[in-house]
């Protein structure tokens, strides 16, 4: 879609509220409305990048409607092709609107650093299109603000790629990570997983995986922590087409809730048109274990460091599959944030 | 001998719900106390609230440890103080080693009684002097705390908390409920290297089997919340022999 057909569609529909089924527990329109996306200025951002030349941003798609309004109006964008190896580190700092798009050819292998931060109306659209036995890596820090801070992720995966996805979010007055992404050919996979620390924040994390293909395998892991008055969202869809048979989906949210007033949302949302595949889904919200508490002071642990303990333990399991690297970058400022 | 532990005229409840109800006892330093009953006695209850849980509320009497009053205390400073509880059901925590959480529950306590905490090659050396009798592996301990272990494992994990920790006031709840006999043997060797004069402890248990092994100077028969009949070791026998209901109506 070019930029006019999308801003004409985005001003159709408007900013998305709660009655919209993708934005239940996201209701941007109550921050943000139509004259103040449309003219956001441009975001600014720091940007390393090794191994990457640069492209056109202006091309690509979009999850949902946030991705539609980068298409719409951001002015501002880069894009990097990766051949070989890249490594590529950004931090998106202030508000404002900006397109990326990144392509990892056959083959190769692209890490890509992502931090948010700032407050204000802060909205990213990333493309990215991910070659045949290609890998790419998201890491995703956002940290805690006052704005709205919405990332759209529009993906697609060819035979054997790789999207992996890495993230720990720390929440914003209303904060969105939208991702849809197409596993297009065979054994193309997708592994999501992060954590969302909150206190008094939101933190929506909303995932749409298509299996296009058969012979495609998707894992998801969230684990979120809430205090306060922080709301956690996990929506979840899954959809696997007609015909495509050996398709593994697996998907797990999991909410931790430290105070009666934070509240989490946990949606996993599965439509299977294919008739052989695995589809595995699992969602709870829970307080902190009163056995497991008492074990540990009754092991001499204090109340508050037990605690700790827990909750370090629990979100601890996102990370299994990072890098000992990754792990220690994102562990950082959960860390902090606890 | 000087008293350990004075339990006088002690009610508790959970949920609002009296389950113990007006239970005394009282333990010497050196003395192991057996107490025993039937299902649904209380046996636990008297474990948790010696152990300080929340939501096993003393509605009156007391229980004085060392001199002190144990109510006063949350469940860490308890442990600080010497007080171990090993539980029925050991609880299992993913994401925390074994070996961690050893480490964090050894020091925590150090540092609570004003000691020096122990570097982890420290620990590790003393956690294995501990775990071999046991037969707790180095990679049981590489584990999440008492993730997929076997029954015989928890509990002897258990033992090798208390052999680790030396409590002044040991109070091993069922230990032996799931045992085999070796596994039971291995439990009850553990028990006995810590029997020491300066050192009391309380086995509850349901059967008689135990006892074999960790033979008490007391012990106190448990029903609906009060210790119905006392005795020496021979009682377990009786209690055997009579069942719960016999030796409970007798003592009626
Ligand atoms: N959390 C609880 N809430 C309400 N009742 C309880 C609870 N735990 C135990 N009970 C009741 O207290 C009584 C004693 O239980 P327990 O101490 O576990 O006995 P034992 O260990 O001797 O089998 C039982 O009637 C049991 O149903
Ligand atoms: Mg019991």
């Amino acid at each position: 879609m070019n930029a006019p057909g999308a801003a004409e569609d985005f001003r159709a529909k408007g900013v998305p509220h709660r009655r919209v089924e993708a934005w239940k527990y996201t209701d941007l329109k109550s921050a943000v409305d139509v004259e103040q996306v449309a003219s956001a200025t441009a975001a600014q951002w720091t940007l390393e990048s090794e191994g990457a030349e640069p492209i056109d941003f202006h091309d690509g798609g979009f999850a949902g409607a946030m991705g539609e309004a980068s298409m719409a109006f951001a002015e501002a964008g880069f894009g990097l092709r990766v051949a070989k190896a890249g490594k590529v580190r950004v931090n998106f700092a202030t508000p404002g609107q900006a397109r990326v798009r990144l392509v990892v050819e056959p083959g190769a292998v692209l890490e890509y650093i992502e931090t948010a931060e700032g407050d204000g109306f802060q909205n990213i659209g990333l493309d990215v299109s991910i070659g045949e036995g290609a890998a790419f890596t998201h890491v995703r820090i956002a940290r805690e603000g006052r704005g709205v801070r919405i990332e759209d992720v529009n993906a697609t995966v060819a035979a054997r790629g790789t999207y992996r996805l890495q993230a720990a979010h720390f929440g914003s007055e209303l904060s969105r990570l939208e991702l849809k992404i197409a596993l297009n050919g065979e054994s193309a996979a997708a592994h999501l997983s992060g954590v969302s620390v909150l206190d008094a924040r939101h933190a929506d994390i909303t995932t749409h995986i298509v299996h296009a293909h058969g012979d495609t395998e998707s894992t998801q892991l969230f684990k979120h922590v809430a205090a306060g008055r922080a709301r956690a969202v996990y929506q979840g869809r899954i959809t696997v087409a007609e015909g495509a048979d050996g398709s593994d989906s697996r998907q797990t949210a999991k909410a931790l809730l430290l105070d009666e007033r934070a509240e989490a949302d946990l949606k996993p949302e599965l439509e299977i048109f294919a008739d052989d595949v695995k589809c595995a889904h699992g969602a709870a919200v829970d307080d902190l274990d009163a056995d497991s508490l008492f074990y540990l002071r009754a092991r001499g642990i204090p109340d508050d460091e037990a605690r700790g303990l827990l909750i370090r333990a629990f979100l601890g399991e996102a990370f299994d599959g990072a890098s000992d690297e990754t792990r220690a970058l994102l562990w950082a400022p959960v860390e902090e944030a606890l | 001998m000087a008293k350990m532990l004075e339990i006088r005229n002690l009610h508790a409840a959970v949920d609002g719900k009296e389950i113990l109800k007006g239970l005394s006892l009282t333990v010497n330093a050196g003395e192991v106390h057996a107490i025993m009953g039937p299902n649904g006695s209380g046996k636990s209850t008297l474990s948790y609230v010696l152990a300080g849980r929340a939501g096993y509320e003393i509605t009156s009497g007391a229980i004085v440890y060392n001199g002190e009053d144990l109510n006063a205390l949350p469940p860490e400073a308890r442990a600080a103080k010497g007080v171990f509880l090993a539980m029925q059901y050991p609880v299992e925590i993913p994401g925390v080693t074994t070996l961690t959480f050893l480490k964090t529950a050894l020091n925590a306590q150090r540092r609570a009684r004003g000691e020096k905490e122990l570097d982890a090659m420290s620990v590790l050396k003393l956690v294995r002097t501990k775990a071999s009798a046991l037969r707790v592996s180095e990679e049981m301990l590489k584990r999440a705390l008492n993730v997929g272990f076997s029954g015989g494992e928890k509990k002897r994990l258990e033992i090798l908390q208390m052999s680790l920790f030396e409590p002044s006031l040991a109070v091993l709840d069922e230990t032996d409920s799931g045992l085999d006999i070796d596994a039971l043997r291995l439990v009850a060797e553990g028990v006995n290297a810590l029997r020491s004069p300066d050192r009391a402890m309380l086995v509850i248990t349901h059967y008689q089997r135990l006892l074999d092994y960790i033979v008490p100077d007391k012990i106190h028969v448990l029903s609906a919340g009060r210790i119905v009949k006392e005795g020496g070791k021979e009682l377990a026998l009786e209690l055997e022999a009579k069942g719960y209901e016999q030796i409970v109506k007798d003592a009626a």
